[in-house]
């Protein structure tokens, strides 16, 4: 049977793929993100998951406001990297587990989740600005994807509560994949920022840490707290750290954090946290 | 809660929107960049000049989403931090003090 082994929390700032693909890894202003990093790669590195299945957005990039889904799970074998705008990342096309993510789909529909499902879209930096802090992607990646797509960029935006309790349905759909496989889960965004109105540029390093805290220990109170109540605590698109909650959910209630690293240089705090 | 992109904004920003998201296309980028009036066709009189004045501020008032905003300041090669500071009417020096690392960009 599948079995869930630990989960990540991860900005996914896009900034970090931009250091990252320009090699900034030693470069005095990137240097303390890359060495947050090390740990997590090092833990992927031993524990060899078979499959990360990734909580994250879509930046209005291979989705549109035309039809913007609630909640949407990639089926493909193989997904594109998406151009945002600069071309498509020069890392190698994603590979997916289409029978895993088929047997999501329906345990998850079965467990009264109805889900989107999307095939042969191309992912943007959502997913891929934290992969290759984590992820050998040379000569190819060491393993699969299974991306759940979230909106967190239209309100009405799914309740905290609602993704911690796609979290748990989640582990069931997983653990009962016939296959021997391992995964890890990884929740992505925040942690505070706000980017766009006279409050562009809020940050609050307390409340960052408090979530650090909560996630770890007690992640119920964070999915009793209301989308409002992380906007203004985290800024507008703060709240979109509702996708760890996700991640939270599935792992087994007694997982601990085992590691963080916390840098807020410009706009965006950039956290990362590992969980077993 | 003001700027919160909700439903009335995402329908008001729509047409501007599904512009901004079609620089994801390497054709449009070209096109806009050559030839702008010719990209904008489908756009009013008023998205046009917002357009051409890369006046982040008015788009944003307007409905245009962040990330949609996003597609242009690429194509045109202005980062984050400086729509950051037209949102908050600083300039990108202005801004940069306020922040902890003004190199990491």
């Amino acid at each position: 049977m599948a079995r869930i082994i630990g989960g990540i929390g991860t900005s996914h700032v896009p900034t970090i793929a931009m250091a990252f693909d320009r090699g900034k890894h030693d470069d005095p202003d990137w240097k303390p993100l890359f060495q947050g990093y090390e740990r997590v790669a090092r833990w992927l590195d031993e524990k060899r998951p078979d499959v990360l299945f990734f909580c994250f957005n879509d930046h209005a990039t291979s989705f549109f406001f035309d039809h913007y889904p609630t909640f949407a799970l990639g089926v493909s074998e193989q997904y594109a990297i998406a151009d945002e705008g600069l071309g498509p990342r020069r890392i190698p096309p994603l590979k997916g587990h289409a029978a895993l993510s088929r047997h999501i789909a329906r345990s998850l529909v079965d467990a009264e989740f109805d889900i989107s499902i999307f095939q042969d879209v191309p992912l943007d930096h959502g997913l891929h600005s934290p992969l290759t802090m984590m992820w050998p992607s040379q000569p190819d990646w060491p393993g699969r994807v299974v991306p759940l797509v979230v909106n967190v960029i239209q309100q009405p935006l799914p309740k905290p509560g609602r993704c911690f309790a796609l979290g748990k349905a989640l582990r069931k759909a997983i653990e009962s994949y016939p296959e021997d496989l391992k995964v890890a889960m990884v929740g992505t965004g925040g942690l505070s920022h706000q980017m766009i109105g006279e409050r562009a540029g809020f940050n609050d390093e307390r409340w960052d840490r408090e979530f650090l805290e909560l996630i770890d220990r007690d992640p119920e109170r964070l999915a009793r707290m209301s989308i409002g109540d992380f906007m203004r605590l985290g800024g507008n698109e703060g709240a979109e750290i509702i996708m760890w909650l996700i991640m939270r959910g599935a792992l087994a209630p007694n997982a601990r954090k085992i590691h963080q690293n916390y840098y807020l240089p410009m706009t965006t705090a950039m956290a990362v946290a590992l969980f077993e | 809660m003001r700027y919160v992109f909700d439903l009335e904004r995402s329908a008001r920003g729509l047409r501007l929107n599904r512009f901004l998201h079609g620089l994801t296309r390497q054709d449009q980028r070209r096109l806009f960049l050559h030839n702008p009036e010719e990209a904008m066709k489908a756009l009013t009189d008023e998205e046009k000049q917002m357009v051409r004045c890369l006046d982040w501020k008015a788009m944003q008032d307007y409905g245009a989403s962040f990330f949609c905003l996003e597609k242009l300041a690429r194509t045109k090669g202005v980062s984050n931090p400086e729509m950051v500071a037209a949102f908050r009417g600083e300039t990108l020096e202005e801004f940069l003090r306020t922040r902890r690392v003004p190199g990491a960009r």
